[in-house]
């Protein structure tokens, strides 16, 4: 072979292979069928009532219809602009839903009721529920989305993925299994054994809270404006222990384990790099900041937000945050114990229950 | 010679390995958002620093997104750091104050220092609440960026936070493009593996806050240096500050549209971040203070980014000059294979980084824009060292480092 053109086909070869890659490169560059900015969170910022928002816009096409049922207490069914079913209930006393869902039954269609709804046990509901009045459900159902204008109640062992919001109070008996956001604008109470993701309201309880607990009385004098004051940091390199009944005056960051022991008040912010074991009665008047687990001890009362990189046990009597200073207790894993009170979020990422007292 | 590329060829291997251990840690270790679940609390007082050098196309953007976040009324105050402007900026912001009284205070900077530094370190008279946060003019934050910034302050320990930069203009060009993908790598993967692994998250001086107490404790704003977040990063690790990456935290920001002023911006970054190097390297390394082991390595790594620009132009040449000069390397096949692999093609991981971080951002086809890379890295790797070859020039020379504006290419509205 010319050995000219031996170069020339070796050129071409190489060119060919150094092409090859562009080419998917140029038919992008020329098409731009993935050229959008990436899709930020504007607007809603993670509100935990978004869903809840969005469900009562997009029933209020049904508000007519609502009003009619109510005042003939009859039931209409139909469908809403998107195509899915809905199903309008005026009076909604047992006996009528009853003899709309039997017990056992899977209900397909968007429920809408205009006054108070009870449910039967034993129902799966497929599409989102919203109750005009309060709601109450049976034992061991199952729910995609509540909205209630009242109250909320769901009974024993049922379980919700997606979302409930609460106008008045939202309650759950024994074994509920509630996936997804909880929300209360008054108040959310949790009995033993359930599990949750991320409950919000102005005040959280688990179990029976002791009277006097869930007082609105501020806790203490301190302020849980962490961020904003001006306060001395102390900071050790390693372990740490805060003795029982000191007084420290000031953010303390210890880059080990940290232990602060009973009866202790902080009067600053608390973080530990490692595990963090609070005794009991402990107050705290900032935040609470464990990079791997924390425990907290019976009766103590924590004003700023509670953080556990990888699992967190509050034990009961304590209290987080108050009616003043609401704030959030946030872990991967949180067990609560019953008699725990929280003003303002509580959110376990992967799995929150509500356990019995030690 | 030989023993000079062996270095390089360490060097490179070194931020190779780093590279894939960035990467590897974003797509399967457990990832750390510790702050992003504050959504309730007793929100501080905040201020929000504009800064703003002839920004009349784009800082009516930011100022009326400002005023839509969700904050808690009265909580917080927005200054726009009017430095020096010539154009529009003083009328648009004068404007704004006006219309959203108690909520906006002006700093208009008529004379002073150049630079964003200067400007404020300046500005810093009229802040006075513990949290403040920073923006560029050309950003654009959501409506729940703010809290989002200010909740890491919740943590004692921590000195700093930065955010996420999402590139707005990315359809324009393929330079656009290319910012896009590296944008995606930097922060998707190397800031979030760097939280992730508690090394070094770098602050960025924009979508980012900075605790005032922290500041002041190292000493301020430092106008002689032209990468002010930077020197920030490690002035508040020597000092026992954490600085924090919120990837979850993101704002929109316009990037250079045209490669004269991509250069521009990479050699001004190059500079400060060397500038950096020099200041803080040896300390960070060999010095005594909090700073725990990993990310004494991790901040020096950090530091060395852009000197390696050069040093890897310098392997090239000494591999070529090993070639043609007939030296055999001196340990077989291992070194034959890093000298072609490493000297002769440069650092791959990279580009594998930034595919994962698309991959993580669930965008597909602009992966296939990857091999275009090759471009912008060969812009960078040569404005970059031209940008150490002038500084060691002013060095000598005694020339004042010079602190230069990205333009902007948004429309006046």
């Amino acid at each position: 072979m010319n050995s000219w053109l031996a170069v020339a086909a070796l050129i071409l070869f190489v060119s060919l292979m150094l092409v090859l890659p562009l080419i998917p490169a140029f038919a992008e560059l020329r098409s731009k069928s993935d050229a959008s900015p990436l899709k930020v969170v504007q607007q809603h910022a993670g509100e935990i009532r978004h869903f809840a928002n969005s469900f009562r816009t997009y029933i209020q096409v049904l508000e007519p219809t609502l009003q009619q049922c109510v005042a003939s207490g009859a039931t209409a069914s139909g469908m809403l602009p998107d195509g899915v079913e809905y199903l309008a209930l005026g009076q909604c006393d047992d006996s009528q839903t009853l003899s709309i869902q039997q017990p056992g039954a899977i209900c397909p269609v968007t429920i809408a009721a205009g006054s108070d709804l009870v449910v039967p046990p034993d129902t799966t509901f497929l599409r989102d529920v919203y109750a005009g009045g309060r709601f109450r459900g049976g034992e061991n159902n199952s729910y995609r989305a509540i909205l209630g204008e009242k109250n909320v109640h769901l009974g024993r062992s049922s379980r919700v993925t997606r979302w409930v919001h609460a106008v008045g109070e939202f309650s759950a008996e024994r074994d509920c299994k509630l996936s997804g956001r909880i929300s209360s604008d008054s108040c959310i109470r949790l009995q033993g054994a359930c599990n949750f993701l991320r409950l919000n309201a102005p005040q959280i309880e688990t179990g029976h809270v002791m009277p006097g607990e869930n007082s609105t009385r501020p806790h203490s004098e301190d302020n849980a404006n962490a961020g904003s004051g001006v306060v001395q940091r102390f900071l050790y390199d390693g372990d740490f222990e805060v003795h029982a009944d000191e007084v420290v005056t000031g953010n303390i960051v210890a880059r080990g384990i940290l232990h602060i022991g009973s009866g202790a008040r902080i009067r600053g912010s608390v973080k530990s790099v490692s595990d963090m074991v609070l005794g009991a009665g402990v107050s705290v008047q900032g935040s609470l900041i464990s990079g791997q687990q924390m425990f907290i001890g019976p009766d103590c009362a924590v004003n700023g937000p509670i953080i556990a990189e990888r699992a967190l046990h509050i034990s009961a009597g304590t209290r987080c945050g108050s009616f003043q200073h609401p704030t959030t207790v946030s872990a991967p894993r949180i067990e609560a114990e019953e008699g725990v009170v929280v003003f303002g979020t509580l959110w376990a990422r992967e799995h929150g229950e509500v356990v019995a007292s030690r | 010679m030989i023993y000079v590329l062996y270095f390089i060829v360490f060097l490179i291997c070194v931020y190779t390995a780093r590279h894939y251990w960035f990467t590897l840690n974003r797509l399967f270790a457990f990832q750390r958002h510790p702050y992003i679940d504050i959504d309730t609390a007793s929100w501080p007082l905040v201020t929000v620093l504009v800064a703003a050098h002839n920004e009349e196309k784009v800082i009516s953007n930011i100022l009326g997104a400002l005023m839509t976040v969700r904050y808690p009324e009265g909580q917080m105050l927005v200054i726009p750091v009017n430095d020096r402007s010539t154009d529009g900026t003083r009328a648009i912001i004068d404007d704004f104050v006006e219309r959203f009284p108690g909520r906006i205070q002006p700093f208009h900077r008529a004379a002073g220092k150049g630079g964003k530094a200067a400007a404020l370190k300046d500005a810093m008279e009229l802040a006075t609440t513990e949290v403040i946060l920073i923006f560029d003019a050309d950003y654009i934050p959501g409506a729940g960026l703010v809290k989002q910034l200010v909740a890491p302050f919740f943590d004692p320990e921590v000195g700093g936070v930065m955010g996420r930069v999402v590139p707005l203009n990315v359809g324009t060009n393929l330079l656009t493009r290319l910012l896009d993908l590296e944008r995606t790598g930097g922060y998707q993967v190397d800031q979030q593996a760097r939280m992730n692994l508690r090394l070094v998250p770098q602050h960025g001086g924009t979508v980012a806050g900075v605790r005032l107490s922290a500041l002041r404790e190292i000493g301020g704003w430092n106008d002689q240096s032209l990468t002010e977040d930077t020197d920030l990063t490690y002035r508040l690790l020597l000092h026992g500050w954490k600085t924090v990456y919120q990837n979850r935290s993101e704002c929109y920001e316009e990037v250079p549209e045209t490669w004269a002023v991509r250069i521009r911006q990479i050699m001004r970054w190059a500079k400060g971040h060397n500038q950096a190097m020099v200041t803080y390297g040896l300390r960070l390394l060999l010095g005594k203070h909090r700073a725990t082991l990993r990310e004494r390595i991790d901040g020096a790594l950090l530091l060395g980014v852009y000197a390696m620009a050069p040093v890897t132009l310098l392997g090239w040449a000494l591999a070529l000059a090993v070639f043609f000069r007939g030296v055999a390397p001196l340990h077989g096949v291992i070194a034959m294979f890093s000298l072609t692999a490493y000297a002769a093609l440069g650092n791959l991981a990279a580009f594998f980084e930034i595919a994962a971080a698309a991959r993580l951002d669930g965008t597909r086809k602009r992966i296939c824009l990857l091999p275009f890379l090759i471009l912008g890295f060969a812009v960078s790797i040569f404005s970059v060292s031209r940008a150490a070859l002038s500084q060691i020039f002013d060095l000598v020379t005694g020339a004042e480092l010079h602190w230069d504006k990205t333009e902007r290419f948004r429309k006046v509205l």
